[in-house]
């Protein structure tokens, strides 16, 4: 399979944004990190995602007690290589009023390491850039914690990690 | 990260980043219109930016569509500025949350 036939075809409408990243690990490794709820919090801000991961489930990210983040349907389960999710903001009332997006995980082992590409689309034309902005921080965190188990402090990376505590 | 610096070394370069920052997923043809420079020029300088992860490209029927990847910035940021703009951006935005609660 070639680079061009991996990827999402792109749609003819609307916002669309790509993210990709190497990171030296296992596809494995880099499924279990986007889809198990302890690890994803370590990189993601500090909200964890929880699922039972099967086609069709649901899925809900945040902070219980304190802030949702997201939900949305598990549209495509292929572990270890695609995760495709329909993704609704609730973080404010700004971006809940954007509706439903898509965000597509592709995997793909390249040598020693892995290919991360997040494509974030069907978002609307004047899309809230608070939407999908984030994705590089929480990219850089999940390459740090593959390849150093450190978490990253950047500013703002950890914003709701011990949330729950101190709410 | 050597491939990151060198392909951001070039002032051509930049202008292409600049165009897709404005609008995302151009095609060839829309940047080539942009920049005062042939298509193979502007070719040449997109694949460079791509083999250093700042672009990334999709396919939507037989066009081919370019898009800003800002992650290997981000990484350049991780490494060298979040030890000395932690401390900064807590304070902002300590102080954002107070200003916003007064209003």
């Amino acid at each position: 399979m070639d680079r061009d036939q991996l990827y999402t075809v792109v749609g003819g409408r609307g916002t669309m944004t790509v993210f990709e990243i190497y990171i030296k690990t296992t596809p494995e490794r880099l499924w279990e990190a986007i889809t198990d709820e302890e690890m994803r919090r370590k990189y993601s801000f500090g909200v964890g995602t929880s699922s039972d991961w099967t086609p069709g489930s649901e899925y809900r990210s945040g902070v219980p007690g304190v802030i949702d983040i997201a939900s949305g349907e598990n549209l495509v389960v292929d572990p270890p290589r695609r995760l495709v999710q329909s993704f609704k903001a609730l973080w404010s009332e700004d971006v809940e009023r954007e509706g439903t997006s898509r965000v597509t995980w592709e995997i793909e082992p390249v040598g020693d390491s892995c290919r991360l590409a997040v494509t974030h689309d069907q978002l609307s034309e004047t899309a809230n850039s608070e939407l999908y902005g984030g994705w590089p921080m929480i990219l850089s965190g999940l390459k740090t914690l593959l390849e150093t188990g450190e978490q990253l402090t950047t500013p703002g990376s950890l914003r709701y990690s011990g949330a729950a505590d101190s709410a | 990260m050597d491939e990151v610096f060198k392909a951001l070394a070039d002032p051509t370069r930049r202008s292409l980043l600049d165009e897709l920052f404005k609008q995302d997923g151009q095609t060839l043809s829309a940047l080539e219109e942009r920049l005062p420079m042939s298509r193979f020029g502007v070719m040449k300088h997109l694949k460079v930016l791509e083999e250093a992860g700042l672009i990334t490209t999709r396919k939507r029927g037989r066009e081919k569509l370019h898009f800003l990847n800002p992650v290997p910035i981000r990484l350049v940021h991780d490494r060298w500025v979040s030890k000395y703009a932690e401390p900064w951006a807590s304070a902002l935005s300590q102080l954002k949350d107070e200003i916003e609660e007064d209003e």
